[in-house]
C-alpha cells in the first residue's frame, strides 16, 4: 500500500457519514467513559508505571520466561505447540482438527471466540478453503463475518456499522423481520450461536495473558463466548502471541485492573477466566505465535511488544477517529497498529505511521504508557527491522510524499547555516508578497497540501532576528517593573490533579464495609444481591424458582439441601442440560472493589451451572467477600477453570448501546449468606 | 543580572517576530537580560518528525554548538521546539555518546517560556491587562509532551480585564503536526474545522496559544474561512498592559 492509496482511503472514509457517525460516537463514549472507570482507581498513576515495568521485564527477558510458562503449562496438562509464522500456526490449527477423529465427510465445526492472532494468521480463510465451517461467537466478530468483513476496532469489531446496518444484515442473512431493536438482534444471534457452541467440534480462542509460573492463561469476554469456546467443545485450541506473557498472578491482578477500563470502560471484564488444565475429556492446545515478534522484540520498536491489546489508543486516536480500522488495511489499526504492522508485517505499512500529528493522545491513554509517538517516529525514520539481520537500509521518511521530503532535505541544509537561513528567510518573504501583495494571507492551491484548507501568513519582511541586529525595534522596558512580591504570592491554583484519594473503604479490615461495598458494585453491574442466612437460603431459593414459574434447576451438589426442594416440587439436575433455565452454584468467593464473584469447574458440571443458563444465582458467604482481586486471584491456581463472573452477560457491539444477557445467563443474582 | 538565552524559533522568527518581542519585554520587565545567540535557526523538527534523521543531525549538531558558545538558560516559545531540544535531540544522538552528552546537557538548560516564567521564576502575574474574552488552546507537545498545562493557565488567569472561557474539547489536536498537514491534509482539515466550531461556540473572539505552529494553522483556517477571530500567543497577551 503506497502513500497515495492510503490517501484514498482517507478520502473515502471521511465521506462516509455512516462511519463517521459512528466514529464520533464511539471516541465520546469510550473517551468519558475511561476517565470516569479510572476514577475508581485513585494510585492509577503508580499502577502504569508498574505496568510498564512489568512488561518491560517480560519483554527483556521473554525467552527465560516462555520457557517457563512450557514447562509449566505441559505439566498441566496443556499441549503447547510453536509456530514461526502465519503458515506453520494454520498448519498446526489443520493438525489438530484432522486429528478429530472425524470421518471424512463429516466436516468438523469449530467455534471461536475473538482472537486478534486469528486475524492476523488469517485463520478463517484458511478453514473455510479446507470445507471446514467456522463460526465468530462474539456478537461483533459475528457481524463482521456474515458481512465477509475484517473487525474494524480490535475490541469493538463493528464499530464502523449503525444499527440499520445490523438490521439489514440479520434480516437478509438470518432471515428475520427487519428490525433495529438491539435485543432482539441480541437475542437473534443468541439462538444462533447458541446451537454452535452445543455441537461445536473445536472451540478456538485468543488468550489475552499467559502466567509464566502457573502455566496458566486469561481469556476475558463479556459475552460469554470465550467461555463457552473453552468449556463446551471437547478440543479447545488458544492462539496466543509470543509477547502475551505476565510473571505471575500477582501481576495478572494489576493488568486486569488497567485492560477492562481501558478497553471497555468497566472495572472488570464480565467474565475473566483463568484456564490452567484442561476439563475431564478435554484436550487443550495453545499455539504460541512469533511472525515477527523476535525481530521486533530486537529492533527499536521494542516497546510496542508491551501493548497489551486495550484499543484506548485507538479510541483516543485523532486519526482512527476519522478512518475506522478498515483504512489501514492491516489487523492491527490506530497508533498501535500503525507501529506493529511495520514491525511485524513489513515496509510496505509504514507510511501508516506519517498519517499521525504526535499529538500524543496515544502514549496518553495507553495503560501501560508505551511511548506511540516516539515509536512512529522511528517506523517513519526506517528502524522497523524488514528481517532478522538489518534494518531498512537508506528508508529515512517512509512514506513522506518526495514533495516533501525535497523541501526538507533543502531546508535542513539551509538550516545549517545562519546566513543561508537569513537569506531564505528574504526569498519566502519575496515568494508570499509576490504572490499576494495586497493580503496578510496568501492564498495556496489545494495540491500543495497547505492550501486544501487554510491560508498561508505572509513571511515577514523584517523577521525577529532584523530587529534584534537593529537593536531598535526591541524596547527595553525599565519602569512598571512587575512587584516580584506580588507575582510570588503562594499560588492558588490547585491544579487538575486531584491528591490520591485515601483508600477505599473496601480496602479496611472491616467486614460489613466489604459486604456494602460489594452489594453496590454488584448492582452497578446489573447484578442482584439477595441477602440471607444459613439456615433461610433453600427456602429463600425455592421462592424465587417458584415466582418465576421454574420446576426443575442445575444444582451444584451440597450446596442447598434437595430434599426441601424436592418436597418443594422443584427437580435438581447435577449434569449441564441446554434445557434448564436456572443454576445454582455456590461461588468460591467475592470481590468488593468490582463486585465479582469467583467460579470454578467441580463436579456436577458446575462450571456449566453459570454459563447455559438464563439466570444464575451463586450463593456467597459474606466472610468470604475479599477487597480486591489481587487479594484474590490466588484462590484460582488449583482449579482447571476458573473465572471471576461480575455482572450478567453483555454486550455493547451495536451502536455501543449496552445489552444484558448474550451467550452466558442474563441475570445474576448472588445469594449473600450471613455466617 | 540574571540572563537568558532567547531561541526564538524558525515561526517567531520568520512569521511572528512581535511574539519574540513580547518575549523580551516580558523578560526585561521581570529584571532578566535578553540575548539572542544569532547563529540559531531551527531546532530541525519538520525533518526529525518526518522520519529524517541522517538530515536533521546537521542541523541538530549545529544548534548544540551554537548554544554551547552560550551560558544560561535557554527560553523557547514552543512546547513543540522545546519538547524536541530536551527529548528529540537525544533520540536523534542515542547511539553517539559524544553528542548525546552535549545534546544532554543542552537539554537541560531549556525551558518552554510559560514553565521559565511560573516554574523558574515563580511569577504568576505579570500586571497584563487585556480587555475581552479569551479561550485558550492547549497545544499537544505542550500539554501532554511537556505536561505543561498548569502555567499558561496561571498566567492567564492573572490578566486584569480578561474573561477566561473553556474551549470546548480543548485537549484535542488542531490538525497542524508540521508536515502532517501537508502530508495529510485531508486528516488535517478535518481537526482544523473541529478546532474552529470548537471556538465559534465559546463565542471568545481571541484565541490564545504558546505554539506558533498551532497558531498559524489555526490563524490559516480562520482566514480561508473569513471568519473574524483572531489567534494570539500568550506572550503577546501577557506584554499587553
Amino acid at each position: 500500500m503506497n502513500t497515495e492509496q492510503f490517501r484514498a482511503r482517507i478520502r473515502a472514509s471521511i465521506a462516509n457519514q455512516n462511519l463517521q457517525f459512528a466514529l464520533d460516537s464511539n471516541t465520546e463514549r469510550r473517551l468519558k467513559g475511561r476517565i470516569a472507570a479510572f476514577e475508581s482507581l485513585p494510585d492509577w498513576r503508580e499502577r502504569r508505571q508498574s505496568a510498564h515495568a512489568i512488561r518491560a521485564d517480560v519483554i527483556e527477558h521473554l525467552d527465560k520466561y516462555l520457557n517457563e510458562f512450557i514447562v509449566n503449562a505441559t505439566q498441566n496438562g496443556i499441549t503447547i505447540h510453536r509456530a514461526k509464522d502465519s503458515a506453520e500456526a494454520i498448519k498446526i490449527v489443520l493438525e489438530i482438527v484432522g486429528a478429530t477423529h472425524l470421518s471424512p465427510q463429516q466436516k468438523p465445526l469449530i467455534a471461536k471466540s475473538k482472537s486478534m492472532v486469528s486475524e492476523e494468521i488469517n485463520l478463517n480463510h484458511a478453514l473455510e478453503s479446507e470445507g471446514i465451517r467456522v463460526v465468530e461467537t462474539d456478537l461483533g466478530e459475528y457481524i463482521v463475518q456474515l458481512r465477509h468483513e475484517r473487525p474494524a476496532h480490535i475490541i469493538t469489531p463493528a464499530v464502523h456499522l449503525r444499527r440499520s446496518d445490523v438490521a439489514q444484515l440479520f434480516h437478509e442473512k438470518l432471515g428475520i423481520p427487519y428490525t433495529e431493536d438491539i435485543p432482539t438482534l441480541t437475542k437473534t444471534a443468541r439462538n444462533v450461536l447458541r446451537e454452535v457452541f452445543l455441537t461445536a467440534d473445536i472451540g478456538i480462542s485468543g488468550v489475552n495473558f499467559a502466567i509464566a509460573d502457573t502455566g496458566g492463561f486469561c481469556i476475558v469476554t463479556n459475552e460469554g463466548n470465550g467461555r463457552m469456546v473453552t468449556t463446551l467443545p471437547p478440543v479447545h485450541i488458544a492462539l496466543m502471541g509470543m509477547e502475551r506473557l505476565l510473571r505471575n498472578l500477582d501481576d495478572l491482578a494489576l493488568m486486569l485492573s488497567l485492560l477492562a477500563r481501558s478497553a471497555t470502560t468497566q472495572k472488570l471484564t464480565v467474565y475473566t477466566q483463568l484456564i490452567h488444565k484442561p476439563l475431564a475429556h478435554q484436550q487443550r492446545h495453545i499455539i504460541i505465535l512469533d511472525n515477527g515478534r523476535s525481530r521486533l522484540r530486537h529492533s527499536p520498536l521494542k516497546e510496542s511488544l508491551y501493548c497489551i491489546r486495550c484499543g484506548a489508543c485507538l479510541n483516543a486516536c485523532p486519526v482512527f477517529r476519522e478512518l475506522g480500522g478498515h483504512a489501514y488495511h492491516s489487523v492491527y489499526s490506530g497508533p498501535i497498529g500503525s507501529v506493529i504492522s511495520a514491525g511485524l508485517f513489513g515496509s510496505e505499512f509504514v507510511p501508516l505511521a506519517q498519517a499521525s500529528s504526535l499529538c500524543g493522545a496515544c502514549k496518553e491513554a495507553c495503560p501501560v504508557d508505551i511511548d506511540l509517538p516516539k515509536m512512529l517516529m522511528r517506523v517513519r525514520a526506517g528502524q522497523a527491522a524488514e528481517s532478522s539481520e538489518q534494518l531498512l537500509v537508506n528508508s529515512e521518511g517512509g512514506g513522506l510524499s518526495w514533495k516533501s521530503k525535497a523541501f526538507l532535505k533543502m531546508y535542513s541544509r539551509v538550516a545549517c547555516h545562519r546566513r543561508l537561513f537569513a537569506l531564505s528567510q528574504k526569498f519566502a518573504w519575496l515568494g508570499t508578497l509576490l504572490i499576494s501583495p495586497f493580503s496578510d494571507y496568501a492564498y495556496l492551491p489545494a495540491f500543495t497540501g497547505w492550501g486544501y484548507s487554510k491560508d498561508l501568513p505572509r513571511f515577514v519582511g523584517k523577521t525577529f532576528r532584523d530587529s534584534w541586529q537593529d537593536g531598535k525595534q526591541v524596547n527595553r522596558y525599565t519602569s512598571a517593573q512587575v512587584d516580584k512580591e506580588i507575582s510570588k504570592q503562594v499560588d492558588s491554583y490547585t491544579g487538575k490533579q486531584t491528591e490520591a484519594e485515601t483508600r477505599t473503604p473496601a480496602e479496611s479490615n472491616s467486614n460489613s464495609s466489604l459486604v456494602s461495598r460489594f452489594v453496590e458494585e454488584l448492582k452497578k453491574v446489573n447484578g442482584n444481591v439477595i441477602q440471607t442466612t444459613k439456615n433461610e437460603l433453600t427456602t429463600k431459593i425455592i421462592g424465587f424458582l417458584q415466582s418465576r414459574g421454574v420446576g426443575r434447576v442445575h444444582l451444584e451438589p451440597n450446596v442447598l439441601d434437595e430434599e426441601t426442594l424436592s418436597t418443594a416440587g422443584i427437580s435438581v439436575s447435577h449434569e449441564a442440560d441446554p434445557a434448564i433455565r436456572v443454576g445454582v452454584t455456590r461461588a468460591i468467593c467475592g470481590v468488593a472493589d468490582t463486585g465479582s464473584i469467583l467460579e470454578t469447574d467441580g463436579e456436577g458440571g458446575k462450571l456449566q451451572a453459570s454459563l447455559l443458563t438464563e439466570v444464575h444465582l451463586a450463593v456467597l458467604k459474606k466472610s468470604e467477600i475479599y477487597p480486591s482481586l489481587s487479594d484474590a486471584i490466588h484462590l484460582v491456581q488449583n482449579s482447571k477453570s476458573a473465572v471471576f463472573v461480575t455482572g450478567p452477560s453483555r454486550t455493547a457491539d451495536i451502536e455501543m448501546t449496552l445489552t444484558i444477557g448474550v451467550h452466558g445467563p442474563g441475570e445474576l443474582h448472588v445469594l449473600l449468606v450471613d455466617d | 543580572m540574571a540572563h537568558v538565552q532567547l531561541f526564538v524559533t524558525c515561526l517567531v522568527d520568520s512569521f511572528y517576530p512581535q511574539t519574540g518581542e513580547a518575549i523580551v519585554n516580558i523578560l526585561y520587565r521581570l529584571g532578566i537580560d535578553v540575548d539572542f545567540a544569532h547563529d540559531q535557526t531551527c531546532c530541525g523538527q519538520p525533518s526529525f518528525n518526518a522520519g529524517l534523521r541522517a538530515e536533521t543531525r546537521p542541523v541538530a549538531e549545529h544548534m548544540i554548538r551554537v548554544f554551547e558558545k552560550t551560558t544560561g538558560d535557554i527560553v523557547v516559545p514552543s512546547g513543540s521546539c522545546a519538547h524536541m531540544l530536551k527529548h528529540g535531540y537525544p533520540e536523534l544522538f542515542q547511539d553517539d555518546p559524544n553528542w548525546l552528552s552535549r545534546a544532554q546537557a543542552l537539554g537541560r538548560r531549556i525551558f518552554e517560556f510559560t514553565e521559565y516564567l511560573v516554574d523558574h521564576l515563580e511569577v504568576t502575574n505579570l500586571d497584563a491587562r487585556w480587555n475581552g474574552t479569551l479561550t485558550y488552546h492547549p497545544s499537544c507537545h505542550l500539554l501532554r509532551g511537556l505536561d505543561i498545562d498548569r502555567q499558561p493557565r496561571l498566567l492567564l488567569a492573572n490578566v486584569r480585564g480578561a474573561t477566561i472561557v473553556e474551549l470546548p474539547h480543548q485537549e484535542e489536536c488542531c490538525g497542524f503536526g508540521g508536515i502532517f498537514s501537508m502530508e495529510h491534509p485531508e486528516l488535517s482539515a478535518e481537526w482544523l474545522k473541529r478546532k474552529i466550531g470548537n471556538l465559534e461556540a465559546t463565542q471568545s473572539p481571541t484565541l490564545v496559544v504558546a505554539e506558533a505552529g498551532c497558531l498559524m494553522h489555526i490563524a490559516g483556517g480562520l482566514h480561508r474561512q473569513k471568519k473574524k477571530q483572531r489567534v494570539v500567543h500568550i506572550a503577546e497577551v501577557l506584554a499587553n498592559q
